[in-house]
């Protein structure tokens, strides 16, 4: 029973069997008559594909190809676009791309097969970065002119500002590819039974899925059920890219009739899945004679491969990013959305943002140095305020924070008596950066797109089921939705279920994604049970449903991308010091101090271990997590060589909050899971730079990289 | 295909396996012991570890053959121990489960470490926890079960 | 499906050794890794496995007239809290992998994998280590670089198994080791650097350098070595340039998936002066 204050812990109703090894994933559950599958993909870059010679079959083992496809589903993955085939048609754009699904009983024997097919190509020139699929080097290869989006974003007279300029600063900086690296890897298991099509996934949007294979199957979307399991972290990787392993596997599994079972190895997981989006700024900015900020221009790339998957949504992310907590005159911003033969970028918590913020915090940061001037004063000049306009010329209606947690951050970390201590190029720095992330889809999506539904029921018990479609994959929904129903219908939490959806019982309440989860569906479930609450004694069984209500004053226009992209942001300060070491390179992380405005802490252990679960994944961005494409494929595709970081590699945090209620978010919270992500990257960067006394330009900052900077 | 016998649990058992396989696959197929998790087969993220003699291994590395007259413990024999719960108690008091594909195995690891040394510093629960990937938490709440776990578990460890 | 064997003692290790030529997997930590498959299905290895992991006889480490013996089946876990070990080995064996592997990985296997990022080879280059190899013919003993003849290559009969690994006594007043990984722990080896010296009346009485990961084998040099010996603090700081000079001729690293070959050089060179430097400080 709640009688504390929601922001009080709890723990969480997950945890016990979690770490009892009670908890069924994937892998771990049973299917009579289970059968195997591999995707056989295509290894070359860009290839025609002139022959496929199969062994003899036997009884029982199946090599399925786009013939299978069923009359009248078509060989394409409904995702925001079309582009992305189930099977490759004739041509494999980038490596990795699937050609068929090889499926039976027997693993040895379906490896035995997988090594006897044989696939003849006739290559085609293939490109990979940004700049050669802008210049078109290998002619079209998707998109317009090898764009999916060509977006400009102008903020005040760029030209008249730059005409005022006394001086141009211009800058290049880039991010890297980043691999999601969930320790549960990708898997699903589809049946057909009687008509139906089940798939049981690790994944994040059931209902996305569902759309992704309907038109494959050229069946009602009735017909295919999706069911979660326990889901063993995402962060975005398990948001469409389970649309590509699910599309060829239904297809399988109409033919087959046996549940099939696809989980990736660990390596296949790596070489064979979608990233984050590699980013490019390119950024001129005039400054007035006192070193004042009075016009800037940015040029945004980033590289979403071969197909579009959700890259413009990135994109637009990105290019919103580019200014994030300032208020900034003049501003043009120009993204693009670049198709390459790489393998398809798509959603990775943060979904752009840690890109634009990286980009613009460390332009900030180069300005600042240039000037002889702290970055992080410099960055206040510019800090927006409620009621200041966005670089979507929307209004900021959130009360900003940001000098307070800045204050808090600032004397946690002994800021400024360690900046007076560490000189430029001491070896030791302190760096900072500040964030925010929009909370929620961008713009009117929810409204447009979305149109989240959610139903609660009482039974004659007493107890009550919140149906809804967004999934537990660590984040604590499974807690916190809950938690959110017992203090308001003031009834145990143990009266309250929240199950793994399943899309033949669950309303589509949208996907977990966005941040968007805890605030707008969470919004949902504290209205669902005010209603519930009311009706309870009307009948032994109550059932209330409830529909998405826009805020109010909220306006945007998805043609133009003009109004208010995002109805309240979360914000953040991260502070890092660090340590070069002069022999090696190597840096230590001497401390980490966040403090961030989530609006209301639902439940503060778990926003605490979301921010360290963030700020660490951000770090490793940031300085280990170096994954080159080589000779078109990922080049560290092991996690012998893929690094994330281990216990050891950062110090214990300091995380504190300010509060900061939203008043569309449940008790006032608003959304935080990307946002914690955002901006530790750029403040790790920021400390390298002030500890080696030059500019860094792309992360990871790896100590090769710092070597390369302190030589130059 | 050969006998192999073992101690599995406690119990001695014996069965017909092949020794080149992974014991990671002999438990989690063979033999249903689903708290044993496989997150990467190459001996990198710690997810599959049990205890081989007492002390902790990556069971993705182990050749069944080479468990022959080994005792094997997995997280299915010590969840309902005094060490266990405690371990998962102090686990879910600290927030230490998200995701919870790591917890099994960082469970393992923390059991064998206050086996071992009951009042570890923070520098050994690091170290300890050294091979255990986690991509969901950061470690800290992770690490501060373990501090918990020793504080409470006075007697048991 | 692949044979393997489970020999109840050494003798009958080396039987089938002679016989089937099988191959040996000690904790299994590199073999397991590299012929891993599918999960669910074997590891594909291409010829017969014989397990040596168990074998009593291979298990014993402790001191001898000729130095510390440290049988084939000695975990790296053992070694770590072997307190009779030298530091540097005890270093190196300490940053390797992580806890559990090193529960299951052998030094033996470390040498016998012959990777040019195996941390305890370039300690035990230093160390001037030795290695038994016994056939049912008899035993042999061959310094570490002698045995090791190139990237995965050593210098190991069909009909042999490495039965001991020997360090020689030495006191050192100077040991420096330093792995340079790719993340702070569970990582593999960027470079690698072991340094140790020994001083008396002033002067360098015994030096040894060696550098792992820098080169298709491990980078040490007599040579270089010999013009140390003798010098006082104001020779070795008039020959630091030289000296660096000489390992610069020396070390040919490469680019790959973990670092480059222009880091891999600076940081060698950074390291080699900063060990010299402080021992011209302290002679
Ligand atoms: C996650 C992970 C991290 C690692 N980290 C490191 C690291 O930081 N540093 C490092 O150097 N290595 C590292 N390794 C590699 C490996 O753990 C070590 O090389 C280890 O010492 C190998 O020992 P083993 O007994 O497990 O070898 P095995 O796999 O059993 O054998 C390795 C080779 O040696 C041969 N062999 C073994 N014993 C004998 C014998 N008695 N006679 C003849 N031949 C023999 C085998 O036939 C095989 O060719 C890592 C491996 C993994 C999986
Ligand atoms: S599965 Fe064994 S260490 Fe990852
Ligand atoms: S809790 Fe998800 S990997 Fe650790």
């Amino acid at each position: 029973m709640m009688t504390k204050k929601i922001s009080d812990s709890i723990r969480r109703v997950d945890a016990v069997d979690k770490a009892g090894g009670y908890t069924q994933y994937i892998s771990d559950m049973s299917f009579d008559e289970l059968h195997y599958g591999r995707l056989v993909r295509g290894l070359r870059s860009h290839a025609r594909i002139t022959h496929i010679d199969l062994p003899a079959l036997p009884d029982g083992y199946y090599f399925i190809t786009k013939d299978h496809i069923p009359e009248g589903g078509k060989n394409e993955i409904q995702q925001i676009g079309t582009d992305w085939p189930v099977f490759a048609d004739d041509e494999v754009t980038f490596y990795g791309e699937t050609i068929g699904i090889l499926v039976g009983p027997d693993r040895e024997k379906v490896l035995e097969i997988e090594r006897s097919i044989s696939i003849e190509y006739e290559k085609l020139e293939a490109v990979f970065t940004i700049d050669d699929g802008l210049a078109m080097k290998t002619g079209l290869i998707n998109g317009t002119n090898n764009t999916y989006a060509d977006y400009h974003l102008n903020k005040g007279d760029v030209d008249a500002g730059f005409a005022r300029a006394d001086q141009i600063i211009e800058d290049e900086i880039t991010t890297g590819f980043q691999e999601h690296l969930y320790m549960e890897p990708q898997g699903m298991v589809a049946q057909y039974v009687d008509g139906d099509y089940i798939i049981t996934a690790s994944c994040q949007c059931p209902f996305y899925l569902r759309k992704a294979v309907a038109n494959v199957l050229n069946t009602d979307k009735e017909h295919i059920i999706v069911r979660q399991a326990v889901t063993g972290g995402a962060f975005g990787g398990k948001e469409h890219f389970p649309d590509i392993i699910a599309a060829p596997l239904v297809v399988a599994a109409r033919v087959v009739g046996k549940p099939i079972q696809v989980v990736f190895d660990r390596k296949d997981d790596i070489s064979f899945t979608a990233k984050r989006h590699p980013s490019r700024g390119i950024f001129r900015t005039g400054l007035d004679k006192e070193g004042n900020i009075v016009a800037m221009d940015v040029d945004v790339t980033i590289n979403a491969g071969a197909y579009m998957s959700c890259s413009n949504i990135v994109l637009q992310r990105a290019i919103f990013s580019i200014n994030s907590v300032y208020d900034i005159p003049n501003v043009h911003v120009r993204g693009r959305s670049v198709a390459t033969n790489a393998f398809p970028s798509d959603a990775f918590r943060g979904f752009g943002a840690p890109q634009g913020i990286f980009l613009a915090e460390m332009h900030l940061s180069h300005i600042a140095s240039h000037l002889g001037i702290d970055p992080a004063s410099y960055k206040q000049r510019y800090f927006i305020s409620k009621g200041d306009t966005t670089i979507t010329n929307g209004l900021m209606h959130d009360e900003v924070k940001l000098p307070l947690m800045l204050e808090k951050a600032a004397e946690a970390s002994d800021l400024y008596e360690k900046q007076r201590l560490y000189a430029t190029g001491s070896g030791k720095g302190m760096g900072v950066s500040f964030y925010n992330h929009g909370a929620g889809f961008t713009g009117n999506g929810e409204k447009e797109i979305i149109k989240a539904r959610l139903r609660m029921k009482k039974h004659r018990n007493g107890h009550v089921d919140i149906l809804l479609s967004n999934v537990e994959m660590g984040q604590g929904l499974q807690t916190t939705f809950p938690k959110i129903a017992a203090a308001i219908l003031e009834i145990p939490m143990e009266d309250i279920s929240c199950d793994n959806p399943d899309t033949s019982i669950v309303p589509d309440s949208g996907p977990t994604v966005a941040s968007r989860s805890l605030m707008v569906v969470g919004k949902l479930v504290e209205r669902a049970s005010q209603q519930l609450k009311e009706r309870w004694d009307e009948s032994p069984e109550v059932e209330v449903e409830v529909k998405y209500i826009h805020p109010e004053g909220c306006q945007w226009d998805q043609e133009t991308l003009q109004g208010d992209a995002y109805p309240t942001y979360g914000w953040g300060v991260c502070i890092v010091e660090v340590e070069v070491d002069p022999a090696t390179a190597e840096v230590e992380t001497k401390g980490i101090w966040t403090v961030h405005d989530v609006g209301i802490a639902i439940d503060e252990m778990i926003v605490h271990g979301q921010v360290n679960g963030g700020v660490i994944q951000s770090l490793g961005y940031g300085s280990l997590e170096k994954l080159e494409y080589k000779d078109g494929r990922f080049y560290q595709n092991t996690l012998a060589d893929y690094m994330i970081p281990t216990s050891m590699d950062f110090p214990m945090m300091s995380s504190q909050l300010v509060d900061n209620p939203y008043e569309n978010g449940p008790f006032g919270a608003k959304g935080l899971g990307e946002l914690v992500f955002d901006g530790a990257s750029a403040a790790f960067a920021d400390a390298v730079q002030q500890a080696i006394g030059k500019n860094i330009n792309r992360i990871p900052v790896t100590p090769e990289y710092i070597m390369e900077v302190m030589n130059s | 295909m050969s006998t192999i016998t073992f101690r599995l649990n406690e119990k001695n058992i014996s069965l017909e396996a092949d020794p080149a396989s992974r014991l990671l696959d002999l438990l989690r197929e063979d033999l249903g012991l689903s708290a044993v998790k496989e997150g990467c087969g190459e001996g990198e993220c710690g997810a599959c570890s049990v205890l081989k003699d007492g002390v902790l291994v990556n069971s993705c590395m182990v050749p069944v053959g080479t468990i022959e007259h080994c005792s094997i413990e997995t997280l299915e024999g010590l969840r309902e121990t005094d060490e266990g719960r405690c371990i998962i108690e102090a686990f879910a008091d600290t927030g230490a489960v998200q995701c919870g594909f790591c917890t099994p195995g960082m469970v393992m690891a923390s059991i064998a470490l206050l086996r071992s040394n009951a009042r570890p510093t923070l520098e050994e629960i690091k170290v300890a926890l050294s091979g255990n990937l986690c991509r969901c938490t950061g470690y800290d709440m992770i690490i501060k079960g373990v501090q918990l776990a020793a504080e409470r578990g006075d007697g048991i460890w | 499906m692949v044979k393997t064997y489970r020999p109840e003692n050494l003798q009958e290790a080396l039987r089938i050794r002679r016989e089937t030529h099988a191959v040996p997997l000690a904790g299994g930590t590199d073999l397991m890794v590299r012929y891993r498959s599918w999960a669910g299905t074997l590891p594909k290895f291409p010829w017969p496995v014989l397990f040596i992991n168990h074998l009593t006889e291979l298990k014993t480490m402790g001191l001898r007239e000729d130095g510390l013996h440290i049988g084939a089946g000695v975990t790296l876990s053992e070694i770590e809290r072997e307190m009779e070990a030298p530091q540097a080995l005890r270093a190196a064996v300490s940053e390797m992998a992580a806890p559990a592997l090193r529960n299951l990985g052998t030094l033996a296997g470390n040498i016998c994998n012959a990777s040019p990022a195996g941390d305890a080879v370039c300690v035990l280059y230093a160390l001037d280590a030795q290695v038994v190899l016994t056939s049912l013919s008899g035993a042999r003993t061959v310094s570490v670089m002698d045995f090791i003849t190139g990237p995965g290559r050593k210098d190991l009969n069909d009909d042999e198994l490495m039965t001991d690994i020997i360090i020689p006594h030495a006191n050192f007043s100077h040991v420096s080791y330093r792995k340079v990984g790719t993340r702070k722990a569970n990582a593999l080896s960027k470079m690698s650097f072991c340094a140790l010296a020994k001083t008396k009346l002033g002067r360098i009485d015994d030096v040894r350098i060696a550098f792992g990961a820098v080169g298709p084998t491990v980078v040490r040099s007599w040579e270089t070595e010999k013009k140390l010996l003798g010098m006082d603090a104001d020779d070795l700081k008039d020959h630091l340039s030289a000296i660096h000079d000489d390992y610069d001729a020396m070390i040919h690293p490469i680019d790959d998936q973990r670092s480059t070959a222009v880091y891999r050089k600076q940081v060698s060179l950074n390291l080699l002066d900063q060990f010299l430097q402080n021992l011209v400080k302290e002679l």
